[in-house]
Formats: C-alpha cells, structure tokens, sequence
C-alpha cells in the first residue's frame, strides 16, 4: 500500500491538494505577516476568519453571487480587526486578552446567527461553491498544469499575494514605514508621521485577509458552513507567520509546508492504510511545537510586537 | 536630552491644552464604574444581538434570568454549571497572575478528566474513601503533567506558550478521541465516542436531594479560598505576584525564575485539571469530550471579569453558570438558541475590557503643574 503513495497520479493529487489548502492560511498569514511588521499581535485570527467564512457564506446565500460573498468575508474581516485594532491600538488593552474576545465573539457569533437565520430550516442551507478555474494553455503543461494552474480563483490570488505584499513591505515607502513602526516607532512619530494610523491599516489589511482565508473555507471549497469549521487554521496562520519569520516567502514555505502534511494525511486516509486518523489529524499540530522548538528564533520578531505605542516615552 | 529640549518639549505639551493619558490602573470608583458601563454595555448590545434574531429582549432576559437564579433548584443547579467555571477561572487567573499567557486549562481539564479515568476505571468496586482521593490526585498530576510540557516548551524550547498551549488542546482533543473512539476506552457495544458508566464509588456524591448539586462545588470554593491565601501570604504567592510585575527583576533578585515558571504552568494545569473531575465524575458520570469540552477558554473569561483574583474568579463563574443554566429555560419559553450565551459571554468580556481601559484614562487640563512621576522620570533622563 505503501508504494501506492508514489504513482504519478497520487502524487500529482496530494501536491494539488497542497496548494488548495494551503489557500486559507496562506492568505490569513500574509495579512497577519504585515500586522505584526507593524508591532500588533493579533491573535483573533481564528475568530476573525470564522467570522469571515460566515459572511462569505450569508453573502453567496443571500445575493447569489460568489463575488459578492467573497468581499462580504474580506469586509467582515476588516470590520472584526476594525473592533480589534480600536481595543489595542487607541485603548491599548492587552493584545493576548482582545485576541481571545475575539476568538470568543466569532465563535459565538457566527454560531448564533447561523442557528437562528435558518431556524425554520431542519437542513441548513447550501450555498454553490466556487469551482476550479483553470488557466487556458497553461493548464496543459504536464505535472504543473494539474498542480498548479487548475485552482480556485482564491488561490490564484492568495499566492499572487506572496510578492506583492513582498513588494509592498520591502520596496515601498509605505512599507518601510510600517517596518519601522515595528522596530522603532519613536522614529516615525519624531518624523510628524502617524503611528497609529498606520497600525490601523496593517491591522485592518490583516483582517480583510483573514476574512479572505475564512471565505475560501465556504464560498472558496464548501456548500454549507459548519461552526467552528476553521478548526485551528487562524493559530496555525500565526505559527506560520512565526516559522516564516515574517518574510513573505518563508511564510510561504512554511506554508506550503503544512498544507502538505494535510494533503498527505488525507491522501493516507483515502487508501486506508491502517493508521488512526487521530494520529493523522493531530500531526500539523505537533508538528508546529517541534519546529518552534526547533527554530528558537524569537530574536527576529519586531522588536515592539505587542507593545503599544505611547508617545511620551 | 538636554535640559533645554526638556522644557521645549513641555512648552508644546502646555500649548496644546487638555490632554488624555493614561494611568496603569484604574481608581477604585473607575473600577466600580467601569463595571456598572461594562454590563449596561452588555445588556444593550445583546439585546441588539437579540432584536437580529427577531426575538424579544426583555422576553429573553427574563428568562435567562429566571432560569438561572430564580428558585433555589435553579441556583443549585447554577452551582453545578459553575464548578468547572471556577476550576479553569482559577487555573487561568494563577497564570495570568505570573504574566504566564495559559491559554491551555481547555487542554489540560482534558488531561485531568484522562488521568482520573485511566487511573481509576479498573476499581469498580473499592470504597469511595479510596477511589474519590485516587480520581483527585490522579487529575492533578495529569494535568500538572500536561501544564509543566507547555512550561518546558517555553524554558528550555522557548516556544511562546500562548502557541504551544493552543496547540496541545487540539493535540489532546484528538487523543481523547482516539481512546474513546473504537479504543480501549469505548463503551462495549456502543455507537458514541464514550466510555462506559463509572462506578457508583466513583461518582462525587450529591449535597443536595432533587437537585444535581455535587461535592465538587465545596470542593472548588475551598480551592479558592486556598488559593487567595497562598496568593497573599506565602513565598509562592510572592514569586507569582512579582513575576507577573517584574520576570527579570526577580531574577535578579536570586529567584530561579525557570523554576517558577514550571511550578506555576504545572500548578494551573493541576487546577484545571480538577474541572475535567467535577464534570466526569459530578455531572455525567462517564468520560467524553462532550462532557469537558470549552470550560478552559470560558475559564479565560471567568478569570479576566474576576479581576484574577480567587474570589473574583468565584464571582464571575457564578453569574456564568447562571447564564449556562438559565439559557435553557430561555430556549424552551422563547425559542432563542442556548448558543446565544456564548456570543453574550463574548460581548460582556469585549465591554468590560473597553470600559476598564475607559476608566483608567483620565484627562489633565492645560496649565497645571506636571505629575510628580514625569518629573522624577525626567531627573533620571
């Protein structure tokens, strides 16, 4: 059973599988990779992407249109860090304690709505999901075309995101800007340049992206939504974005990597060999402790990540 | 800085009249006050939150209200849902104490609950005298076992523990699943992923007849009490008081801070661990997930409103498991999902949060002299 794991065909299907899931986390890590360049932890990413997946799914449900589902998930997202970035940025409460209100709020939100917008129903409702979209001629390239180039317009998108939020944070202005504010604010302030506003923007481009990840989980892959069917993907974004040592491309890496691991464990489970699918599940979360404990780089986070910026020391 | 650009700098604050600032604590009226905001706040909103659903607020409210605190059978019954709510609030306020960001007790009740169980299901027919010290012993270390790891993590493998602990709770979720799903736990001829009934010596006794009040909930307000004792008047409760103001000063002070970190992590895991006992041996007298599952994160909740103090944590379980209890007779009068408890539980931590950061600000007016604090800050400069 073994060396069924390494016909063309299979393999083709697990790296395939490993782009598309990788789509979530990827989008909802490079959002948080430029919030925390900017010093903010957020670590409301699980709520905010649940919350996400939830309006992506009531906007399809309600307009018939997956465009319009997709910028509902991206718009809830920035409205959960909007609430988010009001309580650590400008009331500088603790960022751990307002990351988990946020977890809360999301999970008791979207819970709630979805129980009581479909209370009549004994089925809930199912949404059409966005299909694969694949590119013409390219497509066709043997072993790429089927891996790569026959996804979802989401994932398209979310790995066209790794460049250009490379871009923007290395070779802009703006981005050296938000750069600074992660390691030495005092700067940018003495500079008349605003800290805050633009913590705001990073955090709130955080949000939209996490609220895109949560969107690709409905809108993105699935007809209904489910509570709490991001199931740990938003802390799995964080440790990618530490893994990744906020770089878009290690993030990237770090990404890809995981998702593999997922593919895989589907792949394993579909041709039953005899392993508890327990196991198998747990896998991505063991893996992130051991290569956290591995790695030991803390060193090369944003020296103010988590600390709020007062201007007067 | 110069002395002179000292005073250029005061002279630009003094120009620009009022200003906010904000102090490291709020007075004890801004508490109080806060409070007060924090549930009108609350109360608005989830009735908003209510009105989204079509129901009638003060419909709901009531009988939330009347569910939870509205006989004495639905105050103990309140008693019963707060009991887990302690344990983790208490758990999670040790950490937090320490700055020891645990968001683990979900993890580590699972670890208890799995302790207790492995250590014990074998005894069916021993006294109660020597299974019910068994169960509790068994639980702690188990959950002390399972806080410690995420503390080892974090002193020797530096891995914030905020990750780690999150981490761990998926992981153990899974291997309960795996113990009680066509494991060696599984119920004989069952469909569900449970075990079989624990013995009759096994189950805490009940304090109260046609009420489902246990000994567990004696057993988590001595806790408590223990606790704010050890908080305030011993060494231990010392080393976590200043560890939560100053990690390094401690340190420098010749407190083997590694050490600390370990003892309280395993500590708050032991204490946690206890709500995985209250419930599986309390309440549904058989081990599955259902039965344990979410006490940690509400703990975080109940330890945060309980300002984390012991008697706080007390408090504010107690107006939750209120809320658990009433939601109920709310479901059944009104139609309103229980669910909605969980985004109120969320709302009124969101309000308290703002309105305790509100209160802590406060405005000084143009003119007057700087605070002494400014002034000692700027002599050292």
């Amino acid at each position: 059973m073994v060396e069924d794991l390494f016909q063309a065909t299979i393999v083709i299907s697990v790296l395939a599988a490993t782009i598309r899931i990788a789509t979530p986390i990827l989008l909802t890590a490079l959002g948080e990779t430029v919030a925390q360049r900017s010093g903010v932890y957020n670590m409301g990413l699980e709520g905010t992407m649940l919350m996400g997946a939830f309006a992506a799914f009531i906007g399809t449900y309600q307009t018939g249109s997956q465009g319009a589902g997709v910028l509902a998930g991206a718009a809830m997202g920035a409205l959960m860090s909007t609430i988010f970035a009001f309580m650590v940025i400008t009331l500088r409460i603790e960022q751990i304690v307002t990351g988990l209100a946020l977890n809360l709020l999301g999970a008791g939100l979207s819970t709630f709505w979805l129980r009581t917008a479909f209370a009549e129903q004994s089925v809930t409702p199912t949404i059409a999901f966005m299909g694969a979209a694949p590119i013409p001629y390219l497509e066709g390239i043997p072993w790429l075309g089927p891996i790569l180039f026959r996804q979802g317009l989401l994932t398209y998108l979310a790995f066209l995101a790794v460049p250009l939020v490379w871009f923007f944070l290395f070779r802009t202005r703006f981005g050296l800007e938000l750069r600074c504010i992660g390691e030495n604010p005092k700067a940018l302030d003495t500079k008349g340049l605003s800290v805050q506003g633009r913590r705001y923007a990073a955090v709130i481009f955080g949000g939209a992206m996490a609220g895109l990840g949560g969107a690709f989980l409905t809108v993105g892959s699935s007809a209904r939504f489910v509570p709490d069917m991001t199931a740990g993907r938003g802390w799995l974004a964080l440790v990618i974005v530490i893994a990744g040592v906020w770089r878009p491309g290690y993030v990237l890496t770090a990404a890809l990597f995981f998702s593999f691991l997922d593919a895989l464990q589907l792949q394993i489970q579909g041709i039953g060999i005899n392993l508890p699918h327990q196991i198998l599940l747990a896998l991505p979360y063991i893996v992130a402790i051991l290569s956290l404990a591995l790695m030991r780089q803390n060193a090369k986070a944003p020296a103010m990540l988590g600390t709020p910026y007062i201007r007067d020391r | 800085m110069t002395p002179d650009v000292m005073s250029a700098a005061a002279l630009v604050d003094r120009r620009r009249g009022w200003r906010i600032e904000r102090r490291a604590d709020p007075s004890a009226v801004g508490w109080l006050v806060a409070l007060l905001l924090a549930a009108l706040g609350a109360f608005i909103l989830s009735g908003l939150l209510l009105a989204t659903a079509g129901a009638s607020p003060l419909d709901a409210f009531s009988n939330l209200a009347k569910g939870g605190f509205g006989s004495g059978r639905a105050l103990a019954n309140t008693a019963v849902k707060a009991t887990p709510l302690i344990f983790t609030g208490l758990a999670t306020a040790l950490a937090f104490r320490a700055r020891l960001w645990n968001i683990g007790a979900e993890g580590q009740v699972f670890a208890g609950a799995i302790a207790a169980y492995a250590c014990t299901h074998a005894l069916d027919a021993a006294p109660a005298l020597l299974q019910m010290p068994l169960i509790l012993v068994a639980a702690m270390i188990g959950g002390a076992l399972f806080g410690g790891l995420a503390g080892v993590l974090k002193t020797h493998f530096k891995v914030d523990e905020v990750i780690s602990t999150v981490m761990l709770n998926y992981i153990i979720a899974f291997g309960l699943s795996m113990l009680l799903l066509k494991g060696p736990w599984s119920e004989a001829g069952g469909f569900f992923e449970q075990t079989a009934k624990v013995a009759v010596n096994a189950e805490l006794p009940i304090l109260i007849d046609k009420t489902r009040l246990h000994l567990g909930f004696v057993i988590a307000l001595v806790t408590a009490g223990l606790m704010q004792v050890v908080l305030a008047h011993t060494p231990f409760g010392y080393e976590v008081r200043a560890a939560g103001s100053n990690l390094r000063a401690l340190a420098f002070q010749g407190t083997n801070t590694t050490r600390l970190v370990l003892l309280v992590m395993a500590t708050s895991g032991a204490l946690a661990a206890l709500a995985g006992v209250s419930e599986v041996y309390g309440v549904h007298h058989r081990l599955h997930a259902a039965a344990i599952v979410g006490y940690g994160y509400t703990g975080i909740v109940i330890a945060i409103l309980g300002r984390l103090q012991p008697l706080g944590v007390v408090a504010a379980a107690i107006l939750f498991g209120g809320l658990v209890n009433g939601s109920t007779l709310m479901q059944i009068k009104t139609g309103v999902p229980s669910t909605l408890i969980y985004a109120i539980q969320a709302i009124i931590l969101i309000c308290y949060l703002v309105a305790w950061a509100a209160a802590s600000f406060r405005i000084r007016r143009p003119g007057r002299t700087t605070p002494s604090g400014e002034i000692g800050r700027a002599g050292h400069g």
